[in-house]
C-alpha cells in the first residue's frame, strides 16, 4: 500500500495534512487558504515539461520533527567552507539550531527564528511546494544591519539527517541586506547521511538600496535525495546581487529563481554551473523581471553532463515597457560527455522597451578532439586531459563564487566525479 | 632512432602520405621542406599519434619500438615532442598547472619522482631564463588568446621542459619575427645532444640560418622527392619547389 505510485488527488490531500498538522501561526493559515486551489505540477506546466516527475511525486513524502541532539559541532565544523570564527547558521531538515550557530559579535547580523513579519506572498503564487512550504515552515527572519561591512562571510549551513526516511525537509529564509550594508552569505546544502528525502526550500532575498551581496549556493546533497528550491530576489535601487549556484549532488534537483528588480540602477550577476550524471536531474528555471529601467543582469549558466545525466535550463528574461536601457545578457553552455546524457536548453527573451542591449545563446557542445589530442601529445593520459578540459570549461564559473576555499573545495569534488566519469569515456 | 618504411596515410579516405621513407639517426638534425600541403602536418601528427590518420601500410620504428601501436602519451612520455603548426587553445586550463601536469606525466613514466610545485617552478624559472622568456605567459590559459608568437614560444617552453628525445617542429618558424625566430632557435640548439634528434619542418630556409640541419628532406606530393645536405635549403630557396619537382619527374 505505503510503494503504490499515489495519484495527484491523494498526494496533494497528503501534503494538506502535512500543512494543517504544522501550520500554528496566522500567516500560515492563510499560507493554507492560498494552497487549497493549487495543483501539483504536471508535465502539461510548460516549466515541467522536460523535468522528471516521479523524483517528488512517486511518493509521499511524510513530515519530519525538530530533532536537538542528532547534529554535532564536529558535523558542522566538517562541513563549514568557512572559517570556524566566522558567523554560521546552521539547519537540520529545516529547522534553525540556534545552539550549533555563531553570529557576529558585533550585532551585524540579527536572527529571528520567531519571525512574525510575514514574507511577500507575491512570489511563486503558483507554485504547490513553495505554497507547502510557507503553510507549513517558520520562516526564519536574517538581517544583515544597515550599513554594516561584514569582513568575514556569513554560511548558512543546510543538513539533511534524519533516522526517518522518505521525508520533506522545508527550510524557509528571509534574508534582509538592508541599506547601503555589504555582505557575503555562503549557502551549502548537505547530507550527513545518504538517506532518501526532500528539501523543498523558499528563500527570499531583499537586497536594500545601495546594499551588495555575493552568495555563493552549492547544493551537494546525497544521491538519494531530491532538492527543490525557491529563490526571490528583489533589488532596490543602486544595489547589487551576485551568485554562483553550484547543482553537484542529489538525484534531482530544480531551483527556480525570480528576480525583480526595484529600483534604479541595481546589477545582478546570476551565474551558475551543473554537473549532472549516473541518474541525475538538474534543473534550473530562471526568470528575471527588468521592471524599471537603468538596471542590468547577467545571466551565465554552464552544465556539463555524463553518464544518462539530465539537465534543463530554461531561462526568461522580462524586460518591461518602461525598463529603457535595460542591459541583460543571457548564456547557457553544456558540455556533453556522453551519447546516453540529455539537456533541454531554451533561453529566452521577452523585451517590450525599445532602447536596451540585450542578447542570448546557448550551445551544447562535445570534447574537442583536437585539445583532447594536445594534452595527450604532452604525455597527459586520456582520462586526465577529458577531465582537464572539462574542468577547465567549469572553471569560469566557479571563479565567479567569489570565494576561493569554496571555488577549491568544488573544484576538488568536480576533479573526482570528472575522474571517475572519465573512465568510462 | 626513427625508421619510417613506406609510411602511407589517409584522413577521410583521402591518401596524403603516399610510400614515405625517412631514417633520422641518434644525434641528428633533419630538416623536412616542402610546398603547401605536400603533408608535412600530416606526417607530424601521425608520428604524433593522432588517431584521425589512419595509416594503411607501411611501418615505423622508435627506438626499436613499434611506434604506429603505441598511444599519444605513450610517444609524448617515451620522448616523443612535436610542437603544433596550430597549438590548440584550452580555455579555463591554467598553463603552468599544464606544464605541470604534462612533466609530472613524463617523469613517472620514466621512474623518476613527480615535481612538487615549488621545484617545478624553480626548473621553469631556469629554462624561461635560458630562453629569454618572462613569466608572462604563465599566469595565463593554455594558448587562449595567445598571439602566433606567444603560441610558439610557449610550444618550446614545453619542449625544453620535457626534454624529448625526438624533437618534431612543425612550421614552428612560420610568421614569427627575428626575435622570436631566435628563441625558436635557440630552444632547438639547447637540447641539442647526441643522444636527441629532430626533425624541423619548415617553409623557409631562414630557420636553418640558425638551425644547422645535418640532412635536407623535400616532401612533395606524400613522398620525400629529394634529400641532401644544407645546401640543397639553399638550392630550393633559389629555384623554388618547381625545380625540384620537374628534377624529380625526369629521373
Ligand atoms: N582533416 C582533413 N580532411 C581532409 N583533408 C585534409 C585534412 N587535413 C589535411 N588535409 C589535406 O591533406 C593535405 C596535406 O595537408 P598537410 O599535411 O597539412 O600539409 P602541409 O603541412 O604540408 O601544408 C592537404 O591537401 C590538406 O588539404
Ligand atoms: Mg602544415
Amino acid at each position: 500500500m505505503s510503494n503504490a505510485v499515489p495519484n495527484h488527488e491523494s498526494l496533494k490531500a497528503h501534503y494538506l495534512k502535512v500543512a494543517q498538522d504544522a501550520a500554528k501561526t496566522l500567516s500560515q493559515q492563510q499560507a493554507i487558504e492560498h494552497l487549497l486551489p493549487l495543483k501539483l505540477p504536471t508535465l502539461r506546466d510548460e516549466s515541467w515539461r522536460y523535468t522528471p516527475l516521479a523524483p517528488i511525486l512517486g511518493q509521499a513524502f511524510h513530515a519530519v520533527q525538530r530533532e536537538e541532539d542528532l547534529l554535532t559541532v564536529d558535523d558542522v565544523q566538517q562541513a563549514r567552507a568557512t572559517p570556524l570564527e566566522s558567523p554560521c547558521l546552521v539547519f537540520l531538515n529545516g529547522f534553525y539550531q540556534a545552539d550549533l550557530s555563531v553570529l557576529p559579535a558585533d550585532g551585524s547580523v540579527l536572527v529571528d527564528a520567531h519571525s512574525h513579519t510575514v514574507m511577500p506572498t507575491a512570489v511563486f503564487q503558483q507554485s504547490f511546494f513553495a505554497g507547502l512550504n510557507a503553510a507549513s515552515a517558520d520562516t526564519i527572519l536574517v538581517r544583515l544591519k544597515a550599513q554594516t561591512t561584514s569582513a568575514q562571510p556569513l554560511e548558512i549551513l543546510h543538513f539533511t539527517y534524519s533516522f526517518e526516511s522518505n521525508f520533506i525537509a522545508q527550510p524557509r529564509l528571509h534574508l534582509l541586506v538592508e541599506e547601503g550594508a555589504q555582505a557575503m552569505v555562503i549557502e551549502q546544502h548537505l547530507s550527513l547521511a545518504d538517506t532518501l528525502c526532500f528539501t523543498n526550500q523558499v528563500l527570499q532575498i531583499e537586497v536594500g538600496k545601495g546594499a551588495q551581496l555575493t552568495h555563493p549556493r552549492l547544493q551537494n546533497e546525497s544521491l538519494r535525495a531530491r532538492h527543490l528550491s525557491h529563490v526571490s530576489v528583489h533589488l532596490a535601487e543602486d544595489s547589487r546581487y551576485q551568485s554562483t549556484n553550484i547543482a553537484l549532488g542529489s538525484t534531482w534537483s530544480r531551483v527556480e529563481w525570480q528576480v525583480a528588480f526595484k529600483g534604479e540602477h541595481a546589477y545582478a550577476d546570476l551565474n551558475g554551473f551543473y554537473l549532472s550524471g549516473a541518474n541525475q536531474s538538474h534543473d534550473m528555471q530562471l526568470s528575471v523581471l527588468h521592471r524599471v529601467p537603468n538596471c542590468s543582469s547577467s545571466e551565465q549558466f554552464k552544465g556539463i553532463l555524463h553518464a544518462n545525466g539530465r539537465a534543463i535550463f530554461d531561462g526568461n528574461i522580462v524586460v518591461a515597457q518602461d525598463a529603457q536601457k535595460t542591459d541583460a545578457q543571457l548564456n547557457n553552455a553544456n558540455l556533453v560527455l556522453s551519447r546516453d546524457a540529455e539537456v533541454y536548453t531554451k533561453p529566452r527573451l521577452e523585451i517590450y522597451a525599445d532602447d536596451v542591449k540585450c542578447s542570448h545563446g546557448t550551445t551544447v557542445g562535445q570534447l574537442d578532439p583536437e585539445a583532447l589530442f594536445y594534452l595527450r601529445a604532452r604525455g597527459i593520459p586520456k582520462q586526465d586531459a577529458i577531465t582537464m578540459v572539462a574542468s577547465g570549461f567549469a572553471g569560469s564559473m566557479l571563479e565567479t563564487c567569489g570565494f576561493e576555499p569554496l571555488q577549491a573545495r568544488v573544484m576538488q569534488m568536480l576533479t573526482q566525479q570528472l575522474t571517475e566519469a572519465a573512465a568510462s569515456i | 632512432m626513427l625508421s619510417i618504411k613506406n609510411l602511407h596515410a589517409s584522413i577521410n579516405g583521402k591518401e596524403i602520405l603516399k610510400g614515405l621513407n625517412l631514417e633520422i639517426e641518434v644525434g641528428k638534425v633533419h630538416a623536412i621542406m616542402g610546398p603547401n600541403g605536400s603533408g608535412k602536418s600530416t606526417l607530424s601528427k601521425v608520428l604524433a599519434g593522432r588517431e584521425e590518420y589512419e595509416v594503411t601500410s607501411g611501418s615505423v620504428t622508435y627506438k626499436g619500438q613499434d611506434l604506429l601501436a603505441m598511444s599519444p602519451e605513450e610517444r609524448a612520455q617515451q620522448g616523443i615532442f612535436m610542437a603544433f603548426q596550430y597549438p590548440v587553445e584550452l580555455p579555463g586550463v591554467n598553463n603552468t598547472y599544464f606544464m605541470q601536469t604534462s612533466l609530472n606525466a613524463v617523469r613517472k613514466a620514466r621512474g623518476e619522482p613527480e615535481l612538487n610545485s615549488l621545484n617545478f617552478m624553480k626548473l621553469m624559472r631556469a629554462k624561461l631564463k635560458t630562453l629569454n622568456m618572462d613569466e608572462s605567459l604563465l599566469k595565463r590559459s593554455v594558448n587562449a588568446g595567445f598571439s602566433g608568437g606567444e603560441m610558439k614560444r610557449n610550444e618550446i617552453l614545453q619542449m625544453s621542459l620535457l626534454e624529448p628525445y625526438l624533437a618534431i617542429l612543425d612550421e614552428t618558424d612560420s610568421g614569427l619575427d627575428i626575435d622570436a625566430l631566435r628563441i625558436v632557435a635557440d630552444g632547438v640548439n639547447n637540447l641539442r645532444s647526441p643522444e636527441r634528434s629532430m626533425l624541423v619542418i619548415t617553409h623557409y630556409q631562414r630557420l636553418l640560418d640558425y638551425i644547422q640541419p645535418d640532412y635536407v628532406h623535400v616532401l612533395s606530393g606524400g613522398k620525400i622527392i629529394r634529400s641532401g645536405d644544407k645546401s640543397l635549403a639553399l638550392e630550393l630557396e633559389k629555384h623554388g619547389y618547381g625545380w625540384i619537382k620537374e628534377g624529380a619527374e625526369a629521373a
